[in-house]
């Protein structure tokens, strides 16, 4: 039970508002992390907790993206296919994600390590193709750097699991210059990402790729259909 | 026309400027100290307001006249700082504070002492999971040293500065909907009035503002009205943070005074570094998703307020994308328009339903190339009964791409009627003749 294990971290949050009921967001994070995804019994808890009927709380888990309410792999896998990010490879960076795995979007591995999920915009278009792994980022995850990335995350899969999908201890991560992942120097100063004097040609636009229909190959003598 | 200081990317280029003592040490927290030592917080609204600082969220309000709606003695008061941001094109809010989480909280805690609040928070979107971190450490630190907290430097003066997470929700950034949230509901947004400076969050006056903008307030006060304005132009002073994204050689964020033209910011060797592989442009979107496209026609336009909107489009939030020749209008247009209705809330229905019609025309005709030529004045219908018809601005926001789409490249969407053999599964009579494929009726 989260009051149990964790009642230091909720009287806290809840000491931050004058509703009980603002922190419902952060207490879903909780018990998030702490189930690995909020179960029907998890949220009931929270609005238990909050003194709030479970509709409400159910209706909230529904309404933001963050909230899984069946279970999810140990790294989420969010990428960013918006404008920007989809002209600058995030389709290939999807696409390959997929092959290394072998699984759909919105799909977990058969090993419970991954679930790829398609997202809205990340915020770091500077820095596309992007991907957040539990609410870390990893910026310029190229098509090319995906098994690395993979490698790096099976192997942080404790790490993983101990700190939950939710991002409350997050980090965020880029590629060295061996080609390693590595993390973030909070204390870094800011520079503008600066492609190689190069650059590589820009991907080719999206072919409009007609559907193969017996429909678009009907010879022009066929007969009416006497509908 | 470079900028000798920066005020708003101040010092990024200091390491470790995210610690307390070297923020110290460059000048940081003296204004907050300054403010309350020797100022009234009358004092301060004042220099904001003759500063002529504007909202940098996207819709430009000016940030004095906005603190100056609160009704007088009514109390306690709320301070919002919208960090919401997610909207394709901008990322410069994450970065402030990723590398000097310290002056974003400066600002805050100026800003809350100026509207004499003692609660302030900082709504974040639920991504910026690592920035939150940042930030929590920062205030930590600022509380530990004292300036936060109760009785603040000996002065009386009470701040408590929290940060909450969202849980993914663009329309979170809607401040009515981020007070919503705020209160642990779903992020639908208010009817307006009451304005949120007379019944905000709890129903109390609450004043929200965004990251850069009150990134602003702590150089304002430390330096003064004169030379704040001293930037930018008349109508716009200071600097702006542009977002510069898409198919530039420097992606990145740029503080430039306002006034620059968008040939500079995007070939300049300091800032964009010209187009990748020195490729044509063909749309700018100069304000993120909810401007309207400009083209390379207007690469002179300079880049304040006043002089987007003449051009016909919005400085919004400064988040400059440029795309080049490779990008076909009706994809683009597709792309964002997926994003509003994957972000709209569901409250009104020409926002939800008119969103999920555009992108479904525009997938068949972007992604899949079959159109009819009634698919044009469809989608001219679509965001005709959109546009004006929502509750907040998400619904006219989404109207932009597609009808700047069909402005500007009507001959893209012709195009793709011309080639397309129609509906694959044809008109039902079999005759591979092309018919209406979407059963929905334009009313005039």
């Amino acid at each position: 039970m989260l009051l149990e294990t964790h009642r230091a971290d909720i009287e806290t949050i809840l000491s931050r508002y004058d509703s009980r009921r603002s922190a419902v967001l952060p207490l879903l994070y909780l018990a998030q992390d702490t189930y690995g995804h909020l179960t029907d019994a998890a949220i009931r808890e929270v609005a238990a907790i909050l003194d709030l009927p479970p509709t409400d709380v159910f209706e909230v888990v529904g309404f933001y993206t963050l909230f899984y309410n069946r279970p999810v792999g140990t790294w989420v896998l969010q990428v960013c296919d918006d404008v920007p990010c989809c002209y600058l490879g995030a389709e290939e960076l999807i696409t390959a994600l997929k092959q290394s795995l072998g699984i759909a979007e919105e799909q977990t591995t058969g090993d419970g390590m991954f679930t790829v999920q398609r997202v809205k915009c990340l915020a770091a278009c500077d820095r596309a193709p992007v991907l957040q792994a539990n609410l870390d980022y990893v910026y310029d995850v190229t098509p090319e750097r995906v098994n690395t990335l993979l490698d790096n995350l099976r192997a942080r899969a404790a790490e993983a699991r101990q700190r939950g999908v939710s991002g409350r201890f997050a980090e965020d991560f880029e590629w060295g210059p061996d080609g390693a992942l590595v993390q973030i120097d909070r204390a870094a100063p800011y520079r503008p990402r600066q492609f190689p004097a190069a650059p590589p040609p820009a991907p080719p636009p999206p072919e409009p790729v007609p559907e193969a229909d017996a429909g678009h190959d009907r010879p022009a003598d066929r007969k009416a259909s006497p509908l | 026309m470079g900028l000798s200081e920066h005020i708003v990317m101040r010092e990024l280029d200091v390491p470790a400027i995210n610690d307390f003592e070297v923020y110290r040490r460059h000048g940081g927290w003296e204004a907050y100290r300054m403010a309350l030592k020797e100022k009234n917080p009358a004092d301060i609204v004042a220099m904001v307001k003759e500063s002529g600082l504007r909202g940098r969220g996207g819709a430009g309000f000016p940030t004095g006249i906005k603190w100056g709606f609160l009704p007088k003695g009514v109390y306690p008061r709320y301070l919002l700082c919208n960090c919401d941001e997610s909207e394709p094109g901008t990322f410069n809010n994450h970065q402030i504070i990723d590398r000097n989480p310290h002056q974003l909280i400066e600002g805050v805690a100026l800003s809350a002492f100026a509207i004499e609040c003692h609660t302030a928070y900082i709504y974040m979107r639920g991504e910026f999971a690592a920035a939150a971190i940042t930030l929590e450490r920062a205030i930590a630190a600022a509380y530990r040293a004292g300036f936060l907290g109760k009785n603040i430097l000996g002065t009386g003066f009470d701040l408590d500065i929290y940060v909450h997470r969202g849980a993914g929700a663009y329309i979170c950034g809607e401040e009515t909907a981020l007070m919503e949230s705020l209160e642990g509901k779903i992020g639908q947004p208010r009817l307006k009035p009451p304005f949120p400076a007379v019944a905000g969050l709890y129903g109390k006056p609450t004043i929200i503002n965004n990251v850069e903008t009150l990134a602003n307030v702590p150089r304002i006060v430390e330096k003064g009205v004169a030379w704040y304005r001293s930037h930018g132009t008349e109508k716009s002073p200071g600097t702006k943070c542009f977002s510069l994204s898409g198919h530039v050689n420097r992606p990145g964020n740029y503080e430039l005074p306002f006034g620059v033209p968008l040939r500079e910011l995007i070939e300049s060797p300091e800032y964009g570094g010209g187009m990748r592989g020195g490729r044509p442009v063909k749309i700018i979107i100069p304000g993120g998703a909810s401007a309207p496209w400009l083209t390379h026609q207007h690469l002179d336009v300079p880049l304040d307020y006043e002089s987007v909107a003449a051009a016909g489009s919005m400085l919004g939030s400064g988040a400059v994308i440029v795309l080049d020749d490779t990008v076909k209008a009706p994809h683009v247009a597709y792309k964002m328009d997926e994003f509003f209705k994957h972000e709209s809330c569901g409250k009104c229905t020409p926002c939800r339903e008119g969103t999920h019609w555009l992108v479904r025309v525009l997938h068949r005709i972007a992604e899949e190339g079959h159109a009819v030529p009634e698919d044009i004045p469809t989608l001219h219908s679509i965001y005709n009964q959109m546009a004006g018809n929502c509750f907040c601005l998400l619904g006219e926001s989404a109207v932009m791409p597609i009808k700047s789409a069909l402005t500007l490249f009507p001959e893209e969407f012709e195009a793709i009627v011309a080639a397309s053999r129609g509906h694959p599964h044809g008109n039902g009579h079999g005759d591979g003749r092309r018919g209406p494929v979407i059963p929905l009726t334009a009313k005039p």
